[in-house]
Formats: structure tokens, sequence, C-alpha cells
């Protein structure tokens, strides 16, 4: 390999140059490297604000009917689908909520409160009082703090609860949670038979939800939910925005990025451009004992891979290095979706790829000026001074 | 017959230029020897260059054929030439054109290194060839901390390192004042004694000319005068 020989040669021979574009495109990749640990950071975040909080498949009645009726079947044959950790059958209702003077429209869901905390870890939610209270006080209810601001009750006071066509009953505040989110403001939680008494139906549910263990999973287990015959759609499908956002993100922060490092790597390309005028009479002479020209070829190529290899381990180095020393990014308040401070996530497959796209990225780059170093016809190139 | 001449030309053409033409070579025939030390003279613009550039296929012809050991270069493919560059041919030109990021010992290594050679052998035969030419204590010098003649030498080695049946040389002590270019000189005759190569040297110093076998004068392109000297 004396291709090699001769091209890291030229370039330990022209130091100065050689380290300039290896800090060129070092930074550059500094740059992309620690954007890069800011997006995954930004992406995990996002989705333990989001999607790690919702259910991952929800299942609805079948074509046609309103209630899911041999819920507790189907239950258990949804626990047994690989990958899922949770599952929790919801009756859900509209309900007119009123306590002393304030009436207000709400969502009346009826849940198991331990299966309901399989899927959407509800208990970590409260914060007065207890979701367990649903099942052991008959009649009871857990509201979000929007809505019991908004009428005005505490724990242990006693809402009426009313609808068209709905059992009025008498509900007993004995939880009040926080979610976070808007639904705060309309969702009251009760137990399944409480709920069911209220909608005047029998034993049956409106929605079951699902976790599994790894959220990618979704599309899977919905599928095989589908082929029981209920339809079943994963979070991707019910909550589209959120995939939206991250890749609107994502992609706008690549190309940037992305872009930086190319103008870094223009830097390599003139400096071999340089270089191959500079040496065309060694070229020549190269030519004359007899390099052939895929050889001249690749000793040019090769140095403009080097560099961009060093340029790209360099600043993959670094970028990983400002990353992890940062730890994470206070926003000090909430940007979207809950989130207020982003961590750095630094991850080997994303050096791993930069590397490469750095290293292929000079490797193409080198072809044009490589290629006009081996166009040289040797006479011309040797001169004659 | 192809094996008393090395190298056979025949109508050799080569014409420069678009617009204005430049014969520079008009119809050469010659035939070298196997081991002939020979010298080609003539006046500036005669078309030496231009015909040491044929024989060491570093140009193409206008037209005529070269036959080297038999084999006509005119037909070679892109890297046949270099293949036959890199075995049967050395070069020394004027200007030394070594390597200015190479040390004399790598400079000379090179075409071994090129003809895949491996580094360790490369670096041994390389070595006892700088001793030969009286550079042994020069070989971890660059081109820019050594002399002219010196340089020259490192040239010469590096021309002769992978034994070629041909080593052509252009003015090859054009650059280097009387005394380097006589032990120069001397030591090009004594390597053709020894190895049995070919020379075929360009030069405009007459009494260089007249100490080898053979002197092929060119005028306007054409040989003019074809005289063996009296050894
Ligand atoms: N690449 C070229 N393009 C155009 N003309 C050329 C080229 N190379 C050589 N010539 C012309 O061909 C003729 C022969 O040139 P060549 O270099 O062979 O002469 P030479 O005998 O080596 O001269 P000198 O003793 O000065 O080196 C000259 O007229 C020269 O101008
Ligand atoms: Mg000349």
């Amino acid at each position: 390999m004396y291709e090699l020989f001769i091209a890291i040669r030229h370039l330990t021979s022209r130091r100065r140059q050689t380290l300039f574009s290896i800090l060129a495109v070092g930074l550059a990749v500094t740059g992309l490297m620690w954007s890069q640990a800011v997006m995954v950071g930004f992406t995990d975040e996002m989705y333990s604000k989001t999607v790690d909080r919702m259910a991952h498949v929800t299942v609805e009645p079948k074509e046609g009917e309103d209630y899911i009726h041999l819920y507790r079947k189907l239950t258990e044959e949804i626990t047994r689908i690989d990958g899922v950790v949770g599952v929790s059958p919801v009756i859900a209702g509209a309900a007119t909520f009123r306590f002393k003077d304030k009436n207000k429209n709400v969502v009346m869901q009826g849940i198991n409160v331990e299966a309901q905390d399989s899927v959407l870890f509800i208990n970590e939610d409260i914060v007065e009082g207890s979701f367990r209270d649903l099942e052991i006080t008959p009649n009871s209810v857990v509201v979000g703090d929007a809505l019991a601001e908004k009428l005005g009750v505490k724990i242990e006071d006693t809402i009426d609860a009313s609808f068209p066509e709905a059992n009025p009953a008498a509900l007993k505040v004995v939880g009040i949670y926080n979610s976070g989110t808007p639904l705060d403001e309309t969702i009251a939680i009760t137990s399944l038979p409480t709920a069911q008494d209220f909608l005047d139906v029998s034993n049956v549910v409106t929605t079951i939800l699902v976790r599994g263990d790894d959220r990618e999973r979704a599309q899977a287990i919905s599928e095989e939910i589908d082929a029981m015959g209920y339809p079943a759609s994963g979070w991707k499908e019910t909550n589209p925005e959120i995939l939206q956002t991250l890749k609107v993100e994502g992609t706008s922060n690549y190309i940037s990025m992305a872009l930086i490092v190319i103008i870094a790597s223009f830097g390599i390309v003139s400096t071999l451009f340089m270089a191959v005028m500079e040496k065309t009479k060694e070229i020549g002479m190269l030519m004359a004992m007899g390099v052939p020209r895929r050889s001249i070829m690749m000793i040019f190529v090769l140095e403009s891979g080097i560099l961009g290899l060093l340029g790209a381990v360099f600043g993959v180095i670094l970028g990983a290095a400002l990353a992890m020393q940062m730890g994470t990014y206070e926003y000090g308040t909430e940007v979207m979706a809950g989130i207020t401070s982003i961590p750095f996530v630094v991850r080997i497959q994303d050096a791993v790829i930069i590397v490469l796209f750095t290293f292929l990225l000079n490797l193409i780059g080198g072809i044009y000026p490589a290629s006009q170093a081996s166009k040289l016809k040797p006479v011309e190139a040797i001169g004659r001074e | 017959m192809s094996d008393t001449y090395i190298i056979q030309i025949k109508d050799l053409t080569k014409i420069f230029g678009n617009g204005v033409e430049i014969r520079a070579l008009d119809g050469v025939n010659l035939n070298i020897e196997r081991g002939e030390f020979l010298a080609i003279v003539g006046p500036s613009g005669s078309g030496k260059s231009t015909l040491l550039n044929q024989i060491g296929i570093l140009d193409t012809p206008t037209s005529g054929t070269i036959l080297l050991d038999g084999v006509d270069v005119t037909k070679m493919s892109d890297k046949q030439r270099s293949i036959t560059r890199n075995r049967q041919l050395g070069f020394i030109f004027q200007y030394h054109h070594l390597l200015p990021d190479f040390n004399a010992l790598e400079n000379a290594m090179m075409p071994l290194l090129i003809s895949g050679v491996k580094s360790s052998r490369a670096r041994e035969v390389a070595s006892l060839m700088l001793h030969e030419v009286g550079l042994g204590d020069r070989m971890e010098h660059r081109p820019n901390q050594l002399s002219g003649g010196q340089n020259q030498r490192v040239a010469i080695a590096r021309a002769l390192v992978n034994n070629p049946s041909i080593v052509i040389g252009d003015e090859p002590t054009g650059n280097l004042d009387t005394k380097s270019s006589e032990s120069i000189y001397e030591l090009l005759r004594k390597l053709n004694r020894e190895h049995k190569q070919t020379f075929i040297l360009v030069t405009h110093d007459e009494r260089m000319a007249a100490k080898t076998d053979r002197i092929i004068r060119l005028v306007d392109g054409r040989i003019a005068a074809n005289s063996h000297n009296s050894v």
C-alpha cells in the first residue's frame, strides 16, 4: 500500500494545512454531535412527557356497537399478547357536575384503579386523597385540580352528577389529581360500577387502554387486537402531531448541521486542489515510475478521507465531551408539552453515523481533485523547465 | 533480430500543435542494441527530449512504432504502459524530480514499492543502490538537505533500483558543474558495464558524448548522423 504511505507523508509534510483542515471539520462535527445530543434528549423528553404517559394502544367497540360487551375475556386475551404490560378497561360518558351554584360538563371515566395505574400511572398524579378510595367508598369520584377549582370543591364534598338518560347520583370527592394537561379540567374518574350505574348500562366498557413494554411495539400490539375483531389504534394514529413535531424539529436540525459539515469539507477539497497543483511535477514523476492513474487517484482520495476521518473523530469526541459535561439544558420555563429542560443524550450509534457520514463525504469530495491529478499527462506534468 | 535490438523505432513521427504544426520528430528509424551506451545530441529544439519521452512511453507518437523488447508500446493500454515504465524503464531528468517529502532512501525505494516489493526488502535493495552511487551516508536526508549532485545520484539510484533493462537520461548532468558532471558520467558508465543495462542519454556536452558507444545526432526531428565511437 504505497498509496497510503505517500498520502500520509503528504499530510504530515504540510502539517499546518493538515491541522487546520482537521480542526475545521472537527469543529463542524463537534456542532453536529452536540446538537444531535440535544435532539435525542429533546426527543426522549418529548416522549416521556407525552407518549410514555398515554395509552400506547386504544381498543374500541366492534363496528356498529356502542360498547365492548365481553370486555373481561378480551382484557385477558390482550394481557397474553407479547409485550403487553398493562390493560385497563374504561367506560366513559358525559355528565354534568353541579356543586352549590356551579355547573360544569365533564367526561366521567369509570376505571379499575390498579388496571388504569398499570397503563397510565395515575397514582403518580394524585395530589390529595387517593384513587384507591374509589373502590372502597361507593359513589365516589376523583377530579382534576382544575375542575375542583372551577366547581369550588374540596375533598369530602359531594357533587351532584346528572345527564339526560343517566341515573343522577351524588358523588363524594375522595381525591384530586394533577396530570399537568388540559384534561385536568374535564375528566372525572370513578370506579367502573359507579360509572356504569350512572350511565345506566350493564357490565360493559367503551374502551380498553393498553400499554406495551416499548412504545415502538404499539403497532404490533394493535394489529394483534385488530385480528381479534376489535378496532385498535396505536399512539401514532391517535396522536400524529407528536411524531410530526419531532420530525420537523429533527429534519431542520439535521439539514443545518449537515450543511456546516459540508462547508467544512469544502475546505479540505480546496486544500487538496492546491496540493494537486503544487505537486504536478511530483505526480508526473510518480507516473514515470509506473504509478497507474488509479493509484494516483487513490493517493489523493485517501488524503481527503484521512483528513475527514480524523476531523470527524476529533469532533465527535469533543462534541460528546461537551454534551456530557453540560448534562442538561434548563429552559427555566415550560417550552412545550411540559418540557422545562432537555437532557443531552450521547449515543454511540450517533457518533458512528456522524463519523461515517463525514468520512464518506470527504472521500467523495476528494474524488474530483484526485481525478484531476490522475488525468495529468506524464510529459506535461514533469514539464520542461 | 529482437534479441540483439532491445529498442526498434520505425518511422516515428510526432507532430505538436494545433494550427501551427511542429514536426518534433519526422520519420525517425533507429535500432538500439542491448547494453548499448548511447548519446543523443543535437541543437536545441531538434527533438531530443521528444524522442526520449517516446522511448520512455511518457507520450504517444503521431505515427510510427516503437518496439521495446519486441513489444509494440504504441498498442499498449494505459495500465500496461505503467507496468512497463515501472519494470523495464528507469528515468533520470535534468532536474532530479525527487519527491520532496521523502528522504533519499525512501525516494530510492519508491519504484520497488510501486512494483509491490515488501518494504523491508525494498529498503535493503535501495540502500545497496545508494551505497553504489556513493550516498550510503546520506540516506536519511531529504532532497532539500542535499546538493544538486547528490540529489542527482539519488535520482540515479532510483532509476536503477528496479533493475530496468533501459535507462534514459535527459541531460542528466545538464544542471551540474563540470566536476560533478564527470563523476556522474563515470558512475553511469560504471553501472552500464556492471549491470549490462541499455543507457540512452541526451546531452549537450560533446566531451561526454565522445565517451559513449554511439552518437545519434538529431536535426529538425531527423537523424542527421549515426556514428560509432572507437573504444
Ligand atoms: N508539448 C509541446 N507542445 C508543442 N510543442 C512542443 C512540445 N514539446 C516540444 N515541442 C516542440 O518540439 C520541438 C522539439 O522539442 P524538444 O523538447 O524535443 O527539443 P530538444 O531537442 O529536447 O531541445 P533542448 O535541447 O532545448 O531540450 C521544439 O520545437 C519544441 O518547441
Ligand atoms: Mg530537451
